[in-house]
C-alpha cells in the first residue's frame, strides 16, 4: 500500500513505458506489467481533482423553475417527440418518446415547450458564473456538463465533503437535479457523473477500478460505435480496455482511444477555463405588450439590481448604461445613461433613469427591455481616516491621478499638466511643465528662494509694445516703478539673453514686467529706438 | 430677538468658517472672516493683471501648505482651468504656493472649461479650483456651486465686468477695479454679509 501511495500513477495494471507517443497505439489498452507513463502525466506535479456536474434534465430546467406539468419536445427525424417530462407529467404517465398528442391526452393541462439549445447554453453559462465562487477554474465541457477543478479550493471550503455539499445544496436551491462525481481526470469525472455513480475518487490509482464497470452509454459516443461494441460483447469500459489498442484505433478511431487514455490519466487533458463576460447584458421579455410606465420602471429596476449583483461580484463599476425598449411594430427606443463616476449601485442608476424616463417618448407599447452595461472599471475605495484634531479631511471621491486621467481622457493628454520650478536665471527657462502621470520627480521638491520680484502671469512669448515718442505704450503711457534688473547670458545652450527688465504700471493700474534688449547697439539703433517687450503681468 | 425662528439678515450661513484672505481689511467685511469655503466666488475684472491673483495668493498658499502635525492628511490641489496666461512658478513659489500641488488644465473649447471645473470641484481632491470661463450662465454657476459643495472645494471664477448684471448662484461676488493707489474692491453680493467698497486692498 505504501508503494502505491509513493507512485500512484504506476499502480494500475498497465504496459511498459514507450518513449514515443506514436508507439502507444500499438499497446494493448490494458496489460499487466509496468506503467506506460507518458512522462507528461507523471510530470504534472500539482495533482488535480475534477468536480463534474452533469445536468440530465437541463432542457426541462432551462424552461424555468416551478412548473411541474411541463414537457419539452424535440423534433427527431421530422416528428416531434417528448424529450423530457416534468414531475407531474411523469406521474400522469407522460414518457420520453411519446408524441405530443399522446402526452396531451394523458394530461390535458400539460404545457409543451420546444427545446431551445441556446436557452440551455445561457443557463449553463449562468451556472458557470455562479460556480466561479467555488473554483478559479470552471469549464463548460459539453451541452450539459460543467467541470470544476477543486484541488485548490479544498482547504478554503473546509474539505471535499463540505465543498460537495455546498455545491449540491446550491444547485438544488436553484432547481437543478444534478449528478455529481469527483475524479482526478476530467473525463473520468464526466463519465462517472453520466453513469450516475456518486463517485468520489481522489487517488489516480483508483480511477481504473471505478471506470471498469461503467456502461458504454456513459461515454457519450455515437450510437453506431456503441452498438458495434455491444455486438462484439463489449458492454462496459473495462471490456473496452481489454481490446488490442491498434485494432481498437482502426475500428473506432484514434480519437476514442485517446479519450480512454485521457480518462485514465495516461495523457494530459487540458481544458479551457470559462470566463464570465466583463460586460453585463440582460433582457426582460414580457408575455404581452405593456404601456404602464410604472411597471416598465419596476422592470428596469429589476434589471439594475441584477446588474449591480453582476458588478459586485467583480468589484467593478461602470460609467455608462444603455436601456433598449423593444416594440412589436416600431423601431426600438434606446435610453443611454451616463455618470461622471463609475458606479454600480442600482439606486444610483435608478435615480438617473427615473429622471430620463419621464422625458422619454415611447412610440409604442413595450414588449421587451434590454439592459447593456458599459465598459467596466475598478471602483476606487478609500480606507477611512482617523481625524483626532483639526478639520475633518475632505472626502475624496477619487484620487488626483483618477481626476487627471478623466480630464486627459476628454480634453487630451497635453492639456493637463503640473508645473515645477527650474533653477535658471532666464525667466523663460525658470519653470517647466510636469507630467502628472509620471512618478514623483525629485525636481518638484526644488525650493528656490526668490528674493526678486516676479510676475504671477507670464506671457507665452514676449509681446512687442507699441512706441510713441521713444516711450513704450500699453493702454497708454507706461510709468516705470522699478528697474532695471539686468539678466544676461545663457551661452551654454545658445539661447542667451541680454535684457533690462523693468516693473511698470499702465494707466489702468496694471503692473507689467517689460524689458528691452541690451544688444541693440549692434544694429546701429539709437538708445531711444530700442524695442520694448511685455513679458509678464503682475496680476 | 433670540428666538431662533426669527430670521436676522446678517446671520451667518450654517456656521461655516471662512478661509482667511490674508488681507485684514477684506476679512473684516466677509462673513465668517474670510473667503466662503465650499462655495463659488466670482471675481469680476475689467482686465487681467489688476491684482486678482495677488488677492487670492495668501489664501491659496494656506490651502496647500503641508501640515507637519497632520501628515496623514494630504494637502489639497489647486486647479487652474483655462488660465489666460501662464501662471509663473517662481512667482507662485515666492507667494508660498506648493508647486507640486498645482494642476493646470487647458481645455480646447468652452463647454470643456465648465466640465473640467465641475470634475475638479466634485472630485474632492482639489482644495481650490480657479477658472476663467468664457461665459457662465445662471444654470452653470449653480452647477459649479453644487460641485463645490459636493467636493468641499473652493471655486473661484474670473469674469468680465459685463457679467455684473447677469444672475449668478455665487456665494460671493467681488468687483475689482483700479483705484488711485491700489486696487479698489467692491463686494457686490455676499451670502450672509453686506455689500461694501474697499479701497487699496492689494
Amino acid at each position: 500500500m505504501a508503494r502505491v501511495r509513493q507512485s500512484p500513477i504506476i499502480a494500475w495494471d498497465s504496459a511498459p513505458a514507450p518513449d514515443a507517443a506514436a508507439q502507444q497505439y500499438a499497446l494493448p489498452l490494458a496489460q499487466t506489467g509496468h506503467a506506460p507513463t507518458p512522462t507528461s502525466v507523471t510530470a504534472a506535479k500539482a495533482r488535480r481533482l475534477w468536480f463534474c456536474i452533469y445536468l440530465p434534465n437541463l432542457p426541462l430546467e432551462a424552461c424555468g423553475p416551478g412548473d411541474k406539468a411541463l414537457a419539452v419536445i424535440e423534433e427527431q427525424q421530422g416528428v416531434h417527440r417528448v424529450l423530457l417530462a416534468g414531475e407531474h407529467a411523469r406521474a400522469a404517465g407522460v414518457l420520453p418518446g411519446q408524441s405530443p398528442n399522446a402526452a396531451l391526452a394523458l394530461l390535458p393541462t400539460l404545457r409543451l415547450e420546444e427545446r431551445s439549445v441556446i436557452r440551455e447554453q445561457q443557463v449553463l453559462e449562468l451556472l458557470a458564473t455562479w460556480l466561479e465562487q467555488f473554483s478559479s477554474f470552471v469549464s463548460i465541457a459539453g451541452p450539459d456538463v460543467l467541470l470544476l477543478e477543486i484541488a485548490g479550493s479544498l482547504r478554503l471550503f473546509d474539505g471535499l465533503q463540505s465543498l460537495r455539499q455546498q455545491i449540491a445544496a446550491g444547485l438544488e436551491a436553484q432547481g437543478f437535479a444534478a449528478s455529481l462525481a469527483i475524479a482526478p481526470t476530467p473525463l473520468a469525472a464526466t463519465w462517472l457523473a453520466r453513469g450516475r455513480r456518486r463517485a468520489c475518487i481522489r487517488e489516480p490509482a483508483n480511477v481504473m477500478a471505478a471506470l471498469r464497470k461503467l456502461p458504454l452509454h456513459c461515454l457519450d459516443w455515437p450510437p453506431a460505435a456503441t452498438e458495434s461494441l455491444r455486438g462484439m460483447g463489449v458492454t462496459n469500459i473495462g471490456d473496452c480496455l481489454r481490446l488490442p489498442r491498434e485494432g481498437f484505433a482502426r475500428r473506432f478511431g484514434v480519437k476514442r482511444l485517446l479519450q480512454l487514455d485521457r480518462a485514465l490519466g495516461r495523457l494530459p487533458d487540458p481544458r479551457n477555463s470559462w470566463r464570465a463576460p466583463e460586460r453585463f447584458c440582460a433582457d426582460f421579455e414580457m408575455t404581452e405588450e405593456q404601456n404602464d410606465r410604472e411597471l416598465l420602471l419596476a422592470i428596469c429596476r429589476e434589471l439594475l439590481l441584477a446588474h449591480e449583483k453582476f458588478l459586485l461580484a467583480r468589484q467593478l463599476g461602470t460609467q455608462r448604461l444603455l436601456f433598449t425598449f423593444f416594440h412589436l411594430k416600431a423601431k426600438a427606443t434606446s435610453l443611454p445613461l451616463g455618470g461622471a463616476q463609475a458606479n454600480r449601485a442600482a439606486d444610483h442608476w435608478f435615480g438617473l433613469l427615473r429622471l430620463r424616463f419621464e422625458q422619454l417618448n415611447l412610440p409604442e407599447p413595450v414588449i421587451a427591455i434590454r439592459l447593456r452595461g458599459g465598459s467596466t472599471q475598478a471602483l476606487h475605495t478609500e480606507s477611512g481616516r482617523l481625524a483626532f484634531h483639526g478639520k475633518a479631511p475632505r472626502e475624496q471621491y477619487y484620487s488626483m491621478t483618477q481626476l487627471a486621467e478623466q480630464l486627459a481622457a476628454r480634453i487630451g493628454n497635453e492639456s493637463v499638466h503640473g508645473v515645477t520650478a527650474v533653477a535658471d536665471h532666464r525667466p523663460q527657462y525658470a519653470w517647466s511643465a510636469r507630467d502628472l502621470f509620471a512618478t514623483k520627480a525629485a525636481d518638484v521638491l526644488i525650493r528656490i528662494r526668490y528674493g526678486l520680484k516676479r510676475p504671477l502671469w507670464m506671457l507665452p512669448e514676449p509681446a512687442l509694445l507699441a512706441m510713441h515718442d521713444g516711450h513704450p505704450l500699453h493702454q497708454g503711457k507706461l510709468r516705470f516703478v522699478e528697474g532695471p534688473e539686468r539678466l544676461e547670458t545663457g551661452w551654454w545652450d545658445e539661447d542667451g539673453i541680454a535684457r533690462d527688465y523693468y516693473t511698470a504700471m499702465n494707466p489702468a493700474g496694471v503692473g507689467l514686467w517689460v524689458f528691452r534688449n541690451r544688444n541693440y547697439r549692434r544694429d546701429g539703433q539709437r538708445d531711444s529706438e530700442a524695442a520694448w517687450y511685455l513679458h509678464g503681468i503682475f496680476g | 430677538m433670540e428666538n431662533p425662528r426669527v430670521w436676522r439678515g446678517r446671520s451667518q450661513p450654517r456656521g461655516s468658517e471662512g478661509l482667511s484672505s490674508g488681507y485684514e481689511q477684506l476679512d473684516r467685511h466677509l462673513p465668517g472672516g474670510g473667503w466662503p469655503q465650499e462655495a463659488l466666488t466670482e471675481i469680476l475684472i475689467g482686465q487681467y493683471g489688476i491684482g486678482e491673483l495677488q488677492l487670492l495668493m495668501p489664501a491659496l498658499a494656506s490651502l496647500c501648505v503641508e501640515d507637519s502635525d497632520a501628515d496623514h492628511i494630504e494637502p489639497g490641489w489647486i486647479a487652474w482651468v483655462a488660465p489666460p496666461f501662464q501662471p509663473y512658478p517662481p512667482a507662485l513659489q515666492k507667494w508660498g504656493i506648493n508647486l507640486s500641488r498645482l494642476l493646470i488644465v487647458r481645455p480646447r473649447n468652452d463647454s470643456e472649461v465648465l466640465w473640467s471645473a465641475e470634475q475638479a470641484l466634485s472630485s474632492g481632491t482639489c482644495a481650490a479650483v480657479l477658472l476663467w470661463p468664457p461665459a457662465l450662465d445662471d444654470q452653470a454657476s449653480r452647477r459649479l456651486q453644487l460641485a463645490a459643495e459636493k467636493g468641499r472645494s473652493w471655486a473661484v471664477a474670473f469674469r468680465p465686468l459685463t457679467a455684473r448684471s447677469e444672475p449668478s448662484a455665487a456665494a460671493l461676488r467681488i468687483e475689482l477695479s483700479a483705484g488711485s493707489r491700489g486696487t479698489r474692491l467692491s463686494i457686490l453680493k455676499s451670502r450672509g454679509g453686506s455689500p461694501a467698497v474697499l479701497h487699496d486692498v492689494v
